[in-house]
């Protein structure tokens, strides 16, 4: 299976991380930013492509991690040449583009698997197949939070505009909205605020949602670009009728590490860091390589992408609005 | 200085007369409870002496009462110490409606008596000393507050405490008003706005009232918080329940949680871990004041008007919860 990646920024070095752990060989990167796929390509021996399309004809599955308002015609391009997608959340930036993405990938008879790689990380794995056992009963009201500093970006940086990435209501907490609705269920409606809506200049952005699920749970989602580097917290409590499933990162960190750092030595991005013997980017791909190999379904369908990307969109809308939202039944 | 209490319903009432037999001058001289077996039974306990009614209570002429009856029964208990110019401590929230927590601060008001809202969570060091640190302008301005104040299913207490008229609801009104009260004082600043949501997922075929609860409230200066008031610790927690805040500011945020100072203890005796406190006594402190401001003869550091706001909040929450869009707080004044 030879895949080719298009993006070559820390998702992209990821994914090309998980790739090398199984049977299927890179055989191409793209990055818009001259000379910054070089180094990955030589990493893994393999070639680096000047745009997506001259990467097609050469490969059977495209990997998109590039900024989120290029996934939708990334993918639309990919499904065109009759290649499969693997595509970074959100799967696209409205709706209305998932729809799309998911219907051309359809027709074309390729697969679209969705990178929400929370479900992938064996903590929220394992709540999450505690509660399909049935341990803590139905879930009644759950708490999901994700907090870390503002990813620093440089001036005029597509991240920065709020209308390309959709803020922390989308880029941040479409982690935690797509894990709430993968436990609780469709989302019926949502109520939001963001910091950066009354206070547009803050220094800080914080977002809360109370999400309603359709099956009647509701959920608490919080998303911090508050705290100070190299932060990164996150907190899940799922209570049940039957009982109530708690995990703090903080309180489960298996080491403490009071060695002296020199305060310049942080990293851009906020990321969760618990050691493994295999890294949740890396699960997440193996799993995309056995469905891909036709071996199994995943854990997310296209669909549950959607899903989430329109609980992101919702959680805008209030924000701005200053109303709940209620979600139109996706059919 | 002698001080009654009116009731037992509420248990807190036992922690009270502890909290009074430790302020030095204070004299517990007298408790009334409309369950007479229960209330001498209270009585005997701690050799106070019994009154078979209120209104002998009341006669004894105390100095100040402290009213811990069922939510919905606040308001008579407050009048009858107010005809007699006895100050008052109310057990929160101060009322099960907004007009009889009005009629509670109006007749207060008029009989010149001081009223104090039971708000233990004022007297809370760290909670105090992130109010400190607040107003000495180390942390910035505040942004948005994410609040918790979570607890088991309090019939083990109480079993009126599920009990729709005595207690006014379930979560909601259960463990709102503690954040509500402790973000007005930091804030300085009134709640405008409130969205709710609840339902009925934990003991759902034991009680009436709402367990789950999560709202979103939004103050007069722009600052817009969380409060999750649900019923969700199962009964073999470590410990009943808890309030957590998170306070999020240009600084960055802080992160208080009133009842952290604990032991763990695992003994033969639970089968399972067990949180034993070891922090300040904010019922102490609570109590202390109330006693300290009738000596001076001053307001107390928590008003019933404190109550009030609360209260105010509360059945906005009910209302959004109804409609499921946020909705004004109809303050009175």
């Amino acid at each position: 299976m030879k895949i080719g990646i298009v993006g070559a920024g820390f998702m992209g070095t990821t994914h090309a991380a998980g790739w090398a752990e199984t049977e299927a060989e890179i055989i191409g990167i793209v990055d818009e930013i001259a000379g910054k796929a070089m180094p990955l390509a030589k990493q893994y021996n393999a070639r680096v492509y000047p745009n997506l399309e001259s990467m097609l004809p050469d490969v059977d599955v495209v990997d998109i991690c590039t900024p989120t308002p290029q996934h939708h015609e990334m993918t639309l391009q990919a499904a065109a040449a009759g290649k499969h997608v693997v595509c970074e959340k959100p799967l696209g930036r409205t709706t209305a583009q998932a729809r799309e993405m998911i219907e051309a990938c359809r027709k074309a008879g390729v697969k679209l698997l969705v990178a929400h790689v929370v479900r992938f990380f064996t903590e929220y794995a394992l709540a999450k197949s505690s509660v399909v056992r049935g341990e803590i009963g139905k879930p009644g009201v759950i708490r999901l939070s994700r907090g870390s500093f503002r990813p620093k970006k440089p001036a005029g940086n597509w991240f920065l505009d709020e209308s390309k990435s959709g803020g922390i209501l989308m880029d941040l907490m479409i982690h935690d909205f797509d894990y709430a609705r993968w436990v609780a269920g469709d989302v019926e409606s949502v109520f939001a605020k963001k910091v950066t809506t009354a206070n547009p200049n803050a220094p800080v952005d914080y977002g809360l949602a109370i999400l309603k699920h359709r099956g009647g749970a509701i959920s608490h989602i919080t998303g911090s670009w508050a705290y100070p580097p190299p932060t990164f917290r996150t907190h899940l409590e799922i209570a049940g009728d039957g009982g109530l499933i708690e995990f703090d990162s903080a309180d489960t960190a298996p080491i403490l590490n009071l060695i002296a750092r020199p305060s310049s030595d942080s990293p851009d991005v906020g990321l969760p860091s618990s050691p493994l013997s295999e890294s949740p980017y890396t699960t997440q791909i193996k799993e995309f390589y056995s469905v891909l190999l036709g071996e199994k379904q995943a854990r997310i369908t296209a669909e549950d992408g959607m899903a989430a990307v329109q609980i992101s969109e919702a959680a805008i809308q209030s924000a701005a609005t200053g109303k709940a939202v209620v979600l139109e039944v996706l059919s | 200085m002698k001080i009654g209490i009116m009731s037992f319903a509420h248990h807190h009432a036992k922690s009270y007369i502890a909290n009074l037999r430790a302020i030095p001058g204070v004299e517990l001289c007298s408790v009334a409870d409309e369950d007479p077996v229960r209330g001498q039974r209270f009585a005997q306990a701690y050799g106070a002496s019994f009154y078979q009614t209120y209104e002998a209570l009341i006669e004894s002429k105390p100095d100040g009462v402290i009213i811990c009856s069922e939510n919905s029964k606040h308001l008579p208990l407050v009048e009858m110490a107010a005809a007699s110019k006895i100050n008052v401590l109310c057990e929160k929230p101060i009322a099960t409606t907004v007009a009889d927590a009005k009629a509670i601060v109006d007749v207060c008001a008029r009989a010149g008596i001081l009223l104090m809202t039971a708000f233990p969570m004022r007297f809370s060091a760290p909670l105090m000393e992130v109010k400190a640190r607040l107003d000495a302008g180390e942390l910035g301005q505040v942004f948005c507050f994410n609040g918790t104040n979570q607890g088991e299913l309090p019939t083990k207490h109480r079993a009126w405490f599920v009990d729709p008229v005595l207690a006014g609801g379930g979560a909601i009104m259960d463990h709102t008003v503690h954040l509500v009260d402790i973000m007005r004082w930091y804030l300085g600043s009134e709640a405008v706005e409130v969205y709710a949501q609840t339902n009925k997922i934990f003991h759902a075929n034991e009680v009436e009232v709402e367990t789950g609860g999560l709202e979103m409230i939004t103050f007069q200066n722009g600052v817009f918080a969380s409060i999750d008031a649900s019923w969700s610790r199962p009964p073999y927690w470590p410990s009943w329940g808890g309030l957590t805040l998170e306070m999020v500011t240009e600084r960055g945020a802080v992160i208080v949680d009133g009842f952290k100072q604990n032991i763990t203890v695992y003994s033969h005796t639970n089968q399972r871990p067990v949180w034993q406190y070891w922090g300040s006594d904010m019922n102490q402190a609570m109590i202390s004041e109330f006693v300290s401001a009738i000596r001076d003869g001053r307001e107390p550091s928590v008003t019933g008007v404190d109550g009030l706001r609360a209260v105010e909040v509360v059945a906005a929450a009910y209302d959004s919860a109804r409609v499921g869009q946020p909705v004004q707080v109809q303050r009175l004044n």
